[in-house]
């Protein structure tokens, strides 16, 4: 009983002095003046940084106590307390390392105690960035947004035009088809989410009409665009890689409306409550009657100009970190316009059809690995059709592909993949026997052919940080094709080098294979035809201040062989061309609070190629010499932003007629032609402005676009065309004169 | 039995020990929270870049303690929204993007300790709110992160004020085009000010910002809306607010010269 009592008691009193606590007058804290009797030294000193720079704010404090303090303006600082004997003082400041200094305080003596703090070294994924890419994602390097897609005039909100704004790239036709440091324009390789896209673009190599591409840049969560050096993971193309990565999930439910005087488009997301399930939806038609009653039309039509555009996604989160999704899009195009050639008069007809779908999953199967698989499948139908010529092709491609990635340790990561890629291509229709003479009483033949290919790839490389400083990417991958029976092998080597914060050189060599197109298989005996060969060597320095300020310099040297050779003995296509490409990339951009964004591209090119009918080593067809481009966006307010681009190059090469002989027989004149691209078009050049103005519109928000393309009327040459006898040339200017384009968009 | 009792009474004197040592340190713990809390507020109500840092150093200091680590870093996180919004004012876009990510870092590493308290992520909200004046291009994945902590939030603590007052404030500065607009701001404001009104926090040195500034706002919001009475309800408002902190540079100053303008 006694001691129950006493028990009682005690806890009473311990619980009192607990309700208290607040209360408490007992103070471990320096800046009171304590009642007790106990010993208050004063421990104060300077803290600094680099080059005896003062340092502001950094905090100071006796390990396990709250005896401390914060520096002043001069990186003074001063405290009391009643510790004594061995301590340990812990500085810190963000953006610096931490500092821990033992010390004996002795009683009644005051202590002095200076230090110096160490800059943290600021690591980022941007190490990682290899030579010669432009990225856009929320860990790299970003060098274009989604944001300034939209708004670089003349680029009509396209992904590949925009990015004919960067080195390295340019238009074919003023359209999103791209050529790269001189490359064809099907030695780009398109990827999204791991799948080949090799038809994403609407009014492909059709006469005089620039194309346009299917991919909507607002959907993506990263955009790398590499022209030259890039990594393993990609088999099967030799000049450049625009690697597209959606976001697995849409980001918020809503809907957005678009009304222009060319076209009109609705999209749609939607993302679950849980946030597990979401889905997106587009459709797109566009039509020219209004822009054409507005601008005037520079060409006869018929039909005019028309496509439409329908796809969704579908997705689902698996666990923390896993996802599915599945994509789908279909698009059509049609357009038919007037030609007058040397043996022909009428209307150029193209028409397209092109079905994509693709389902990819990711996985995490632990904290370091990352699993991603997907299949693909297209479906491209294309009719062309000018005079005599009268064809239809289809492609089908389908693809299954792994990936996996392992962080073996913080500085190693590993990748692999397989994957396997079906290519089947058809060919019906009439072909002149004679390019020259289209004619439709030309002699003709009928073709009919079915051809298919598989090709399996297997690559592994490794990223290995040797510091924060040092990275390299060695890899290797083999590609097998089942048509021709090749293997190719293509090790590759990436690296970066970090001298000095901002500062990174960063270099790239390999080899990289392409298979030739499946038709010229159609030309070559026993199938045998080698996959065409580039080796990269690329070097190139780049400055970039939290990407306020990038300035960039870059050369490379490609060098190839195996390209498919036109052999006039054997009229067979093989493998026996070559060429070269060189050149310098220079490339600048700044950013000016939220105020301003601009930047300058400029590119030096030689590439000479023996190639196709090119029996020598000529101009390759995308020789263009120089390119300049600049890109500049203002934002007057909130509201309010203009944009203005130019650009500039020297003239495209092309073949010119120098002569003719008439042929009785057929009763058109045969064009004798000078060497292979020994003529260039004139310089090109364009000035596009355009403004947008966001507002609201029944509430919601809303945005109107007014664009000004080819400012000033340039009449830039798309071909020549010439009389029935070829004594007169004449300019086919392209279709792209001084216009006006409006639109509206609303989003609710 | 000596040893019996030798042994009850070693218990229960270790006991009283434990209990006066844990009372000691949790007063130790909290009266500091409170000193440096009042520091912080002091400076958030001046503007006070320095006094500020000196706050955010007395709860780095506090971490020393080791106890409810995950509430002194929400306050450490707290200071650094000062400090952006001190950068804010002041135009350096650098600063404001160099504190509010040092916030937004220390309040998921509250959230990380402590997934349960709602006012982190309010602060997580507000803190993704500033992400607006130095990354625009990210504005998807800003919406997913503010959405995010506000989902989080109210589904914590669903008539928490300063939920409501961060959304008045994103609503009274995002333009009518964007889905703002006063008319958006005032319902919520209103809200606020009515739970603060019944509000009380389940310790002393739990966060209690707000009141006034969700005044402030109204009092803004009302002359913006400039509707027949609106202006006197503005002015009853800033008066009660000032009583309420007459030390807040925000109210006497910058919410006062708003008044001041609109009334000429």
């Amino acid at each position: 009983m006694k001691y129950f009592l006493i028990l009682a008691i005690i806890i009473l009193y311990a619980l009192k002095s607990f309700s208290q606590g607040t209360d408490s007058t007992q103070s471990k804290t320096s800046t009171d003046s304590s009642e007790s009797n106990a010993i208050i030294n004063v421990i104060s000193g300077f803290v600094k940084g680099d080059k005896e720079k003062v340092l502001k704010g950094a905090n100071v404090v006796i390990k396990g106590t709250i005896d401390g303090a914060t520096t002043d303006e001069k990186g003074y600082y001063e405290f009391e307390t009643e510790e004594k004997g061995n301590v340990t003082l812990i500085f810190t400041l963000s953006d610096y390392k931490d500092k821990s200094v033992q010390i004996e305080i002795i009683p009644d003596k005051n202590m002095n105690i200076d230090v110096q703090l160490i800059k943290k070294e600021v690591s980022t994924d941007e190490i990682l960035v290899t030579a010669s890419s432009f990225t856009s994602g929320s860990n790299t390097a970003v060098t274009l947004t989604p944001l300034e897609i939209v708004r670089i005039p003349g680029a009509d909100a396209d992904l590949y035009r925009a990015l004919t704004t960067f080195p390295g790239s340019n238009q074919v036709s003023e359209g999103s088809r791209i050529t790269v440091r001189g490359g064809n324009p099907n030695e780009v390789l398109t990827i999204l989410d791991q799948a080949s896209l090799y038809n994403p673009f609407l009014f492909d190599e059709t006469f005089n009409v620039s194309s346009y591409s299917t991919v909507n840049p607002w959907g993506l969560k990263g955009i790398n665009f590499t022209s030259g050096g890039f990594s393993a993971k990609f088999g099967n193309v030799l000049s450049a890689v625009l690697d597209l990565k959606s976001y697995d999930m849409p980001q918020a439910t809503g809907m957005f409306a678009w009304l222009g005087l060319a076209n009109a488009s609705l999209d749609g997301t939607y993302i679950s409550k849980d946030r597990k399930y979401g889905g997106s939806f587009s459709l797109g038609k566009l039509f020219l009657e209004p822009y054409f009653a507005v601008n005037g039309k520079n060409s006869e039509y018929s039909p005019i100009p028309q496509s439409n555009q329908v796809g969704g996604t579908l997705a689902h989160k698996i666990g923390s970190t896993g996802n599915i999704k599945f994509y789908a899009n279909y698009s059509d195009d049609k357009v038919g316009i007037y030609n007058a050639g040397p043996t022909y008069e009428g209307f150029f007809n193209s028409n397209s059809k092109n079905i994509f779908t693709n389902m990819k999953v990711m996985v995490a199967p632990s904290s370091s690995t990352l699993l991603n698989a997907g299949v693909s499948f297209s479906s491209y139908e294309r009719g062309t059709g000018y005079g005599i010529l009268n064809t239809k092709t289809t492609e089908l491609y389908s693809k299954g592909r792994v990936d996996f990635t392992k962080n073996v340790t913080s500085k190693i990561d590993i990748n692999t993949g397989i994957e396997y890629e079906y290519n089947g291509y058809k060919f019906d229709g009439t072909v002149p026997e004679f390019s020259y003479n289209l004619n439709l009483d030309a002699p003709a033949f009928e073709i009919s052919s079915d051809e298919s290919s598989g090709r399996a790839g297997v690559y592994i490389e490794s990223q290995i940080k040797f510091s924060k400083k040092i990275f390299v990417i060695p890899g290797i991958r083999s590609d097998y094709q089942t048509l021709s029976e090749n293997v190719s092998f293509d090790p590759r080597l990436s690296f970066g080098y970090m001298p000095a914060r901002n500062n990174s050189i960063r270099g790239a060599v390999g080899i990289y294979h392409q298979n030739p197109k499946i038709d010229y298989f159609l030309r070559t005996p026993d199938n045998d035809l080698k996959p065409e060969n580039a080796v990269h060597y690329i070097l190139g320095y780049e400055y970039n201040n939290d990407n306020k300020l990038i300035f960039r310099v870059e050369g490379f040297y490609k060098d190839y062989s195996d390209l498919v050779l036109f052999n006039r003995r054997d009229l067979y296509y093989r493998s026996e061309g070559k060429g070269f490409a060189k050149g310098v990339d220079v490339f600048f951009k700044t950013k000016i609070a939220n105020k301003f964004t601009g930047w300058i591209s400029y590119s030096y090119l030689d590439s000479k190629r023996k190639q196709y009918e090119a029996q020598n080593l000529f101009p390759s067809s995308y020789d263009i010499t120089n390119t300049m481009s600049l890109v500049g966006s203002y934002n007057l307010s909130d509201q309010i932003v203009f944009g203005a681009t130019l650009k500039f190059s020297t003239g495209k090469p092309y073949t010119p007629v120098v002569s003719s002989v008439f042929n009785s027989k057929q009763g058109v004149y045969i064009p004798i032609y000078a060497e292979t691209n020994s003529g260039r078009f004139p310089n090109y050049s364009r000035v596009d402005i355009n403004a947008q103005y966001i507002f609201a519109l029944f509430g919601r928000f809303a945005v109107a676009v007014v664009a000004l393309n080819n400012l000033l009327n340039q009449n830039n040459i798309y071909d020549y065309t010439y009389n029935a006898d070829y004594s007169k040339r004449s300019e086919i200017v392209t279709n792209n004169k001084r216009t006006i384009y409006m639109g509206l968009g609303l989003q609710f | 039995m000596k040893t019996k009792n030798l042994i009850m009474f070693t218990v229960i004197l270790f006991l009283a020990m434990m209990l006066n040592v844990k009372s000691y340190a949790d007063s130790d713990f909290d009266k500091a929270m409170l000193k440096a809390k009042k520091n912080l507020k002091e400076g958030m109500d001046k503007s006070d870049e320095t006094k500020i840092t000196k706050a955010r150093g007395q709860f780095e200091r506090i971490l020393q303690l080791k106890k409810d680590v995950w509430l002194v870093n929400y306050y450490i996180a707290l200071s650094d929204y000062g400090l952006s919004s001190n950068a804010m004012v002041k135009k350096n876009n650098d600063n404001v993007k160099k504190y509010t990510q040092s916030g937004i870092d220390m309040i998921n590493k509250s959230i990380d300790e402590n997934s349960e308290f709602a006012d982190s992520y309010v602060l997580l909200q507000t803190l993704n709110f500033n992400r607006w004046q130095y990354e625009q291009d990210k504005m998807q994945e800003i919406i997913a992160a503010t959405q995010s902590a506000d989902e989080s939030a109210t589904k914590l603590d669903p008539n928490n004020p300063r939920l409501f007052l961060i959304n008045g404030i994103a609503s009274f500065f995002t333009p009518e085009a964007f889905g703002g607009g006063v008319k958006v701001a005032i319902p919520k404001l209103e809200k606020s000010l009515d739970a603060f009104k019944t509000r009380k926090e389940k310790k002393e040195i739990y966060p209690d910002w707000g009141y006034e500034m969700a005044m402030g706002y109204m009092a803004m919001s009302l002359m913006k809306r400039d509707d027949e009475g609106d202006m006197t309800k503005a002015k009853q408002y800033i008066d009660d607010a000032i009583k309420m902190n007459p030390n807040s540079e925000f109210l006497t100053e910058y919410v006062m010269k708003e008044y001041k303008d609109a009334s000429k």
